[in-house]
């Protein structure tokens, strides 16, 4: 049975793809776009795409398959944006994109993060990951871990205190 | 000293401001601005991280839903081409009907589309696209008259008069091969054999072979000399001999089925040259690039020109 090569074609072969493969893809083409919705559509677009040519592409090749597609749609996204930039760039004259609120988060800064929350000290780390990751209310929280919101609220300040020093000058 | 650090390290301020209860503006006053950004760009970070780890189970039921609207529009289009089908054959019953009564042939051509026509007689005709030619096939033996909207080319048997009427012109020609092009206000006609005689208004001029006659916009006539055997668009290729940009303009738009919007530009350029008719790509550079316009894809059917710099 393993070795027999599976039908992509078959829906529930699909959805085990997906599930194998989505995260990854979501995680290598949201450090590309820097753009949830933009990293959604092209997700999509490539299983979409994945489907359409179920018969064409083998079940080994799969994973190369979904890359490779995704990371053309994002190169025709930046393509056509950078069309648009150049035809907005022919009636507005000397503006900039640059609001000072402007973040970008970088890989490697987003890497710097996860690696602060593993080292945090158990406690605090559980109460800050179900709020910032689960989006738990410290009410909810409290409730689950059976202590008071006065104590979620403290483990979320250290634990934020401890990354923002784990973390350094930015 | 230390009494005071565990007095703030006791404090839930930054709790209460990743909850919302406390601003950014009460942050701020509490935190120097660097601690501030680097609080903002954690948080933030933390979203980030959160979507990236978040299930992907809604994602997968878009996909799905996305796939299930394929397969759904591809059942409505058989549907569809099944009403086509019924309404196409009624159509051609009540044409078949119609024509028993007048018994006059309309041939229409689509975009991009071109048709060659035998006549009774064994003349050929030629229509390029998005053309309208008609003629009456009982009084065909008697009066060779077709009516034309668009172009076409014509190679006409020897015998008696043959006629092309148009809006801006009628052409008539005893046995010969010629192109006539008759859309909106641009009348063109080009003899390649024998002899054609041209009627514009109150004009009647007499083209012999390899002469053309154009007049456009009720513009004086102008008359030239050509080289080749048949028009080109017969090659696919659509050409043009100092024409204002418009007409070319609106050729393409006609034969590709797309809009341009030349508000930015000189549509009263003269262009002489060709276009593909059968790649966009092609027809669209060969046409603009030698005319110094750029050209901006909108969307599937839209383009805007403008002057390049």
């Amino acid at each position: 049975m393993p070795n027999k090569p599976e039908n992509i074609c078959d829906a529930i072969t699909f959805k085990k793809l997906f599930e194998t493969y989505a995260k990854g893809l979501k995680r290598y083409i949201y450090f590309k776009t820097k753009d949830v919705d933009l990293t959604e559509d092209i997700i999509q677009e490539a299983f979409v795409k994945l489907w359409d040519h179920c018969d064409d592409v083998t079940y080994l090749k799969v994973k190369s398959y979904l890359y490779t597609v995704a990371t053309n749609i994002f190169l025709n996204h930046v393509k056509h944006e950078k069309v648009k930039k150049v035809y907005q760039s022919n009636y507005v004259k000397g503006s900039t994109n640059e609001t000072p609120e402007f973040v970008l988060l970088e890989k490697e800064f987003l890497e710097k993060i996860e690696k602060a929350i593993k080292d945090l000290p158990p406690l605090q780390r559980e109460v800050f990951l179900m709020s910032r990751i689960e989006k738990k209310k410290y009410k909810e929280i409290a409730e689950m871990l059976q202590i008071s919101v006065k104590a979620v609220e403290k483990r979320m300040h250290l634990a934020l205190k401890e990354v923002r020093l784990k973390i350094g000058n930015i | 000293m230390e009494k005071e650090v565990n007095h703030i390290d006791n404090e839930t301020f930054l709790a209460q401001w990743m909850e919302g209860d406390i601003t950014d503006k009460e942050l701020k006053d509490l935190v120097s601005d660097t601690d501030y950004l680097a609080y903002h760009k954690i948080t933030s970070g933390m979203d980030t991280i959160a979507y990236l780890e978040a299930p992907i189970k809604n994602s997968f039921a878009s996909i799905q839903s996305r796939i299930d609207a394929k397969g759904k529009s591809k059942v409505i289009k058989l549907k569809r081409y099944w009403a086509i089908s019924i309404a196409a054959s009624m159509l051609l019953f009540f044409g078949l009907f119609s024509m028993l009564k007048s018994s006059n042939e309309i041939i229409i051509t689509s975009i991009s589309e071109q048709k060659i026509i035998k006549l009774l007689d064994g003349s050929e005709v030629v229509l390029n696209a998005r053309s309208i030619l008609q003629y009456n096939q009982e009084t065909w033996e008697n009066n060779r008259e077709v009516t034309l909207e668009g172009e076409a080319f014509f190679k006409v048997k020897k015998g008696s008069a043959f006629t092309v009427t148009s809006r801006n012109g009628t052409v008539a020609v005893l046995g010969t091969q010629f192109n006539v092009n008759s859309s909106l206000d641009f009348f063109e006609v080009i003899c390649y054999e024998g002899k054609v005689n041209v009627n514009k208004a109150t004009n009647n001029i007499i083209l012999t072979q390899n002469e053309s006659f154009r007049t456009i916009n009720g513009n004086p006539i102008e008359q030239w000399n050509t080289m080749g055997e048949k028009p080109s668009w017969l090659d696919g290729e659509i050409s043009f001999k100092s024409v204002p940009l418009k007409y070319v303009i609106n050729a393409l738009e006609k034969h590709y089925q797309i809009k341009f919007d030349s508000k930015n530009i000189d549509v009263k350029m003269i262009y002489t040259g060709s276009f593909s008719a059968h790649d966009l790509e092609i027809a669209l550079t060969s046409v603009f690039k030698t005319m110094g316009i750029e050209y901006l894809k909108n969307n599937e059917k839209m383009y805007t020109l403008s002057h390049s710099k």
